[in-house]
């Protein structure tokens, strides 16, 4: 029954039931074209506040282009068009007038490969704060970088070398870096792509962790390949097929009594 | 499933224990083995080419370095020295350098060899020394004016011939009239050496001095200054043009039609012949602007548009060699697309960029023929203090020794050879040293 409420929900648009709260980001008809390949088609999704939202689908269904939609990256791809309207807090993020800079340190994003910057553990953290603004003088800026890094889970084991090169780190401590550095500068939403994929089992429990905390402070968009991840962490899961977003609801619901045949074939392991 | 169907699989149909097989075992090593001969042969050769070069230019050049004087008991005559007492440093240096030296030589040479009287056979003994013996003379009574009125002896700089003579470059078996020193000349020489009066040290005049008409006199230090200014236009000119080129084309401009002709266009820059630059800067830079002729401006500014391909073309290449994912970490910060460039691919990429500049540096510094076209190619004994004073290069220098008559200029090209050698080792040994100090992981 939620569950379809919740897609009533999406195909309605903008109205929003009594009780749930209000998205903190709403795509409209979202249309993605690379050059003549029309990679996204007419997408319709909700993201809330406070809670892990997973886009699950079989490789180049497009979830990972619908993410990059999300805080605009795929405005540097040169060939990339995006049709349609995204809302943040009711505001047009395709609007001419938003400045995407701006918006990028409003939704920060983690990629699937750790990609520190070739400085300091401090210097990475501190970037963000630097190049926005956001600290006053070197004391609130030490502050940041200190709350970021034990926000990340990571100040007990880098405290003492926050001078060493961000890339000495260890894979799994590599990417809690790039989220620490994603909520250095405090954003509203952080975008997740396949944070993971890239590491053992045990770092990866220590970032699950890590996000089911970070939820109660952001909205978070994970894309995963891994069913039992987006299972163990999300609260809503989206599944996308060939472009198309197939189905979306609550994650319990999507993995236990999917809507779709080809949502149950991919959660089951028989297609993707 | 599987396990079953490989079972079914058909006998492969290569039997590897056939002797065909091992034929064609052998035919490969034996292909092989010709491969790695004629790569040790080719590698061999070059080597032994390099060897040869290197060889010859030390074996001729490093006499370059040394220089004979000889030891003179010289009568600093007071009646030629005049007053001095009562001079200024500057007015002594003035009047000392008007004193007639010559006359004090042969007076001197003549107390040592009374037998020479005709006037033929004096200025032969005199041609034993260089006209630099005369500023030896004048520096020793300028160091110490109590010497005047007395009889001192005094190293004076031999001549090139003698020079020559005692460094085995002109051999005492040849006919006297088939060398430039007499057998008159040579007994004197032999006088001075039994008696223990010729040494031989180092040339640091070399150094020091510019160029001259007399090989021993000859230095290289205006021809290393000229070079030294004229890089530096180069590089004020080429570096910040090339790389901001390089920048905008690799990370701004559209991917167009326009940008891929622009492209190729500097691509084929980098192949023109040295020399067409030579005619661009003379039509442009003298005969346009009229800028000054000969000087380090003009042949930097020359050098700049013959280096500008290269440093385009490798800055691009190491801005391209980015990984794209630090640019995304950045860009995903919120970083506009300026503030990427500037705080993480230019300096992740700067220490390619500063390879292929000094590379193209080096390659600038041992240019020779836009030189020639803008008149960098003169004879200039002063050292340039500007960069529009007129001036000549390394490379030139040894372009206009290598031309000389004298047999003395022979063992100075080699020298200025081995300067120019060193300096661009020095310089390709910075590039390396830059790219594995910068050089960082990701």
């Amino acid at each position: 029954m939620v569950n379809k409420m919740n897609i009533l929900n999406v195909n309605e648009g903008n109205t929003t039931s009594v009780g749930l709260p209000e998205p903190k980001i709403k795509a409209r008809k979202v249309n993605v074209y690379y050059g003549e390949n029309h990679a996204l088609k007419d997408i319709d999704l909700n993201i809330n506040p406070n809670e892990v939202t997973a886009l699950i689908g079989p490789s180049g269904c497009g979830k990972s282009t619908f993410l990059r939609c999300l805080n605009r990256m795929n405005d540097t791809i040169d060939t990339c068009r995006v049709e349609g309207n995204i809302f943040l807090d009711n505001q047009n993020i395709n609007d001419k007038k938003i400045d995407v800079v701006q918006l990028r340190a409003r939704i920060g994003m983690v990629f699937q490969k750790p990609n520190p910057f070739p400085k300091s553990i401090y210097d990475n953290i501190a970037y963000g704060p630097r190049i926005h603004g956001i600290a006053n003088n070197k004391s609130e800026l030490d502050e940041i970088v200190l709350s970021s890094l034990k926000k990340a889970g990571l100040w007990n084991e880098v405290h003492d070398r926050l001078d060493a090169s961000g890339t000495s780190l260890s894979g799994g401590q590599q990417q809690r870096l790039c989220i620490a550095r994603t909520i250095a500068i405090e954003p509203e939403v952080i975008l997740m792509d396949e944070p993971c994929s890239a590491l053992d089992p045990i770092a990866t429990a220590i970032i699950e962790e890590l996000i089911e905390d970070l939820k109660n402070r952001y909205a978070i968009v994970i894309v995963t390949h891994s069913m039992q991840q987006a299972a163990r962490i999300s609260q809503r899961t989206a599944f996308f097929h060939l472009g198309k977003l197939m189905e979306v609801g609550d994650t319990a619901t999507i993995f236990t009594n999917p809507t779709h045949e080809k949502t149950k074939d991919y959660i089951t392991g028989r297609y993707g | 499933m599987t396990d079953t169907s490989q079972h079914n699989q058909p006998v492969s149909r290569v039997d590897w224990n056939s002797e065909k097989q091992a034929a064609r075992l052998k035919k490969r090593y034996i292909k092989e083995k010709i491969f790695k001969s004629v790569a040790i042969l080719s590698l061999g050769t070059a080597i032994a080419t390099l060897l040869v070069v290197l060889i010859s230019i030390f074996s001729t050049g490093i006499s370059g370095f040394t220089e004979t004087h000889i030891t003179l008991d010289i009568h600093i005559d007071e009646n030629i020295v005049g007053d001095v007492d009562n001079l200024s440093q500057e007015e002594l240096e003035t009047h000392i350098a008007s004193i007639n030296i010559n006359r004090m030589l042969v007076s001197s040479l003549q107390e040592k060899f009374p037998e020479v009287t005709r006037r033929a056979d004096v200025f032969a003994l005199l041609r034993l020394f260089s006209v630099g013996a005369q500023t030896d003379i004048r520096e020793a009574i300028l160091e110490d004016l109590t010497i005047v009125g007395t009889t001192v002896p005094i190293s004076l700089k031999a001549g090139s011939d003698v020079d020559m003579l005692l460094k085995g470059n002109i051999s005492r078996k040849v006919a006297e009239s088939d060398r430039k020193i007499s057998d008159q000349q040579i007994i004197w020489v032999d006088q001075f050496l039994s008696e223990g009066l010729v040494t031989q040290n180092f040339n640091w005049a070399f150094f020091t001095s510019g160029d001259s008409r007399e090989p021993e006199l000859a230095g290289i230090s205006s021809a290393t200054v000229g070079s030294f200014l004229t890089l530096l236009v180069t590089f004020m000119i080429s570096f910040p043009i090339g790389v901001g080129s390089a920048i905008y084309l690799e990370e701004f401009a559209p991917k167009n039609r326009l940008t891929d002709i622009i492209e190729i266009n500097i691509n084929n820059l980098a192949a023109v012949p040295s020399i067409i630059f030579g005619l661009l800067g003379l039509a442009i830079f003298i005969n346009f602007m009229n800028l000054p002729r000969s000087a380090p401006l003009v042949g930097g500014l020359t050098l700049a548009l013959m280096t500008l391909p290269t440093i385009i073309i490798t800055a691009r290449a190491a801005i391209k060699a980015v990984p794209p994912s630090i640019k995304e970490a950045a860009i995903g910060l919120g970083a506009s697309h300026m503030q990427t460039v500037f705080h993480h691919v230019l300096p992740l990429s700067m220490p390619g960029i500063l390879t292929g500049s000094i590379i193209g540096m080096a390659q600038a510094l041992g240019e020779t023929a836009p030189l020639l076209m803008i008149g960098m190619v003169a004879f200039i004994v002063d050292t340039p203090a500007g960069i529009t004073e007129a001036a000549t290069a390394l490379p030139v220098q040894v372009y206009l020794w290598a031309d000389s008559p004298e047999r003395g200029f022979l063992e100075k090209t080699s020298a200025a050879i081995m300067i120019l050698l060193a300096f661009l080792i020095l310089m390709n040994g910075l590039a390396i040293w830059l790219r594995q100090k910068f050089e960082k992981k990701w």
